[in-house]
């Protein structure tokens, strides 16, 4: 009892501070540069907070740290890659390119800026159609992970949570645009990182240290499971087995699928373009680093040692106390292992976690409907008022992530994460390294690029890789078979198949077609 | 090393602590770099 108080009290003043940066948002927000990319003068730390909060959603901690716990720290490898890819690669080689080609192009959204860089209006609308078809399925996923957390934790019914989630956050992100939705994250990366401290520091000091932690779970490898070791499981601290089905699925999908997807990123490259110069990035890579590294480090490594917990003290595997259910481990081991209050302030981690990426979410899909697709595509740049029909774009897209999270069947949900991720990659990464590094890519390489991926990357999903194509059923129902191919093939991510070829066609095509104009190249990269 | 057999794991075990130190160590050595010629306004 004594712990629901404060947690109520502490979710109050949560959402009091929240509120209070939204407001401050609401009041420096004067022009279409403040709404879309918060005036392009944030600061480093905001911005590599920022970042990672919006990067790091409910799913991250408590669904790949589950993960850990049922397959072991072969997934610290995604750490690394978040760390050196989706960190120093992104803020030091993408991010001071995009920033500068941004202001040369007086670009205000990801499509756009793509868009101007090409010349070409379908460009900027199909990426902003992408986004605004696809991005509601990730949005759903991470509005649903964090309604659920609201439901267990704080008692409230599960559709009231939805919906309270979704107008808390759609009420700063619409008044106060990305000002209000980077100094949020800010503030709710900041208190994950106080989080996950503790969370890292108790398991160790709880476990004997780190070196005996680690023993412990080494030694737990003979408790592997049968069924998971025919499947590649060879235990907790050491890799599944070469080109088995766990193997696959970690390095393709969760390795290089998450790993490599979040350079295309659209509602995270647009914060490049928030910042005053490329100091300020380089500089907001001292705190996105360690940031990134307690986020998903420690929960991975604190996944993996749950087990070596659970053994000691029930007798029993991380996976087996959670029934078999991957994202019951994390909520299990916090519940038992952590002191009361922890528990409360750890729920309030989550909270932020969710609320973070998804007021990132519906400020980018809002900018794809309202500026993107409707304005500047539709409307061919006619209307003046960016700011309202992005608003009423946030408003529409936050009402279809809500209705995808009613009526999805929970398989799709599951999968959304990876299907918005590898459709990224496959669709805007070749394109996007294109337009800032690649001087003689052209309109029509970056257009075939474009279709290609999205297009490939679609098929392969639904007609390939078993674990969306079964999802979806659509190949079943057209095929009458779950898969179109066998064998390996079908444990192979759509990434590793769509983006290479889209790499290919935007090279060959690129080469085959007229550059653009010297003057048009001396206007995107300066001089 | 560190309780670990595996060396596809305590090598990246280590790589991301590295990895996290090195990002503070590159943007504390540019802290003031590159400035002059990037301002927008």
């Amino acid at each position: 009892m004594a712990s629901s108080i404060v947690l109520g009290i502490a979710v109050l003043i949560y959402l009091m501070i929240t509120f209070y940066l939204g407001w401050m948002g609401y009041k420096q927000t004067k022009s279409t540069d403040d709404f879309m990319v918060a005036g392009r003068k944030v600061n480093p730390f905001v911005l590599a907070l920022s970042y990672g909060a919006a990067f790091i959603s409910t799913s991250a901690i408590i669904g790949f740290g589950g993960y850990a716990g049922a397959f072991g720290m072969g997934i610290l490898w995604l750490v690394f890659m978040n760390i050196f890819v989706g960190i120093f690669i992104a803020f030091v080689v993408f991010g001071s390119r995009t920033r500068r080609m941004g202001v040369n192009l007086k670009a205000v959204t990801f499509p756009e800026l793509i868009g101007k860089r090409f010349q070409s209006r379908f460009i900027q609308g199909f990426s902003g159609l992408l986004i605004a078809v696809f991005m509601p399925l990730y949005a759903s996923s991470v509005l649903i992970g964090g309604a659920r957390f609201m439901e267990t934790a704080l008692g409230i019914d599960y559709n009231t949570a939805v919906l309270l989630l979704t107008i808390i956050t759609a009420a700063y992100v619409i008044t106060g645009g990305l000002i209000a939705v980077m100094y949020t994250d800010a503030m709710q990366g900041t208190l994950m990182f106080v989080g996950m401290t503790i969370l890292m520091v108790y398991t160790y000091v709880n476990l004997g240290g780190v070196t005996s932690a680690h023993l412990a779970l080494t030694n737990l490898a003979s408790m592997v499971p049968e069924a998971m070791a025919q499947q590649g499981h060879t235990g907790w601290t050491s890799m599944p087995a070469f080109g088995s089905p766990i193997w696959w699925t970690l390095v393709s999908t969760i390795i290089l699928g998450v790993g490599i997807g979040v350079l295309a990123q659209p509602q995270l490259a647009v914060r490049f373009m928030t910042v005053k110069n490329t100091t300020s990035l380089k500089r907001a890579v001292l705190s996105g680093g360690p940031f990134i590294f307690m986020m998903v480090g420690v929960a991975y490594v604190v996944g993996a040692l749950s087990n070596v917990y659970f053994i000691n003290t029930r007798g029993m595997l991380s996976m087996d106390v959670a029934g078999g259910n991957i994202d019951k481990i994390m909520p299990e081991y916090i519940n038992s292992a952590m002191p009361d209050i922890f528990v409360v302030f750890f729920m309030l981690t989550l909270l932020a976690a969710a609320m973070s990426t998804l007021s990132s979410l519906f400020h980018n899909m809002g900018t794809a409907i309202g500026h993107d697709l409707y304005r500047e595509s539709i409307m061919r740049g006619k209307i003046g008022h960016t700011i309202s029909i992005t608003k009423l774009g946030i408003a529409i897209t936050i009402v279809i992530s809500v209705i995808l999270a009613y009526t999805l069947p929970i398989g799709i949900i599951a999968r959304a994460t990876a299907i918005f991720f590898g459709l990224t990659a496959a669709a805007f990464l070749p394109m996007y390294a294109g337009a800032i590094f690649w001087k003689r890519m052209t309109k029509e390489g970056a257009i075939a690029s474009l279709l290609v991926g999205t297009f490939s990357s679609l098929f392969w999903l639904t007609f390939v890789h078993a674990k969306e194509a079964t999802a979806l059923g659509i190949s079943q129902a057209i095929f009458g078979q779950a898969t179109l191919l066998t064998g390996t093939w079908t444990l192979v991510d759509p990434i590793l198949v769509a983006t290479p070829l889209s790499v290919f066609v935007a090279i060959t095509v690129s080469l085959l077609t007229k550059p653009a104009s010297e003057e048009h190249i001396k206007k995107c990269f300066g001089n | 090393m560190l309780g670990i057999d595996d060396p596809q794991i305590w090598v990246v075990y280590i790589l991301c602590v590295l990895s996290a130190i090195g990002c503070m160590i590159y943007g504390a050595l540019n802290w003031n770099k590159g400035a002059e010629d990037e301002e927008v306004e």
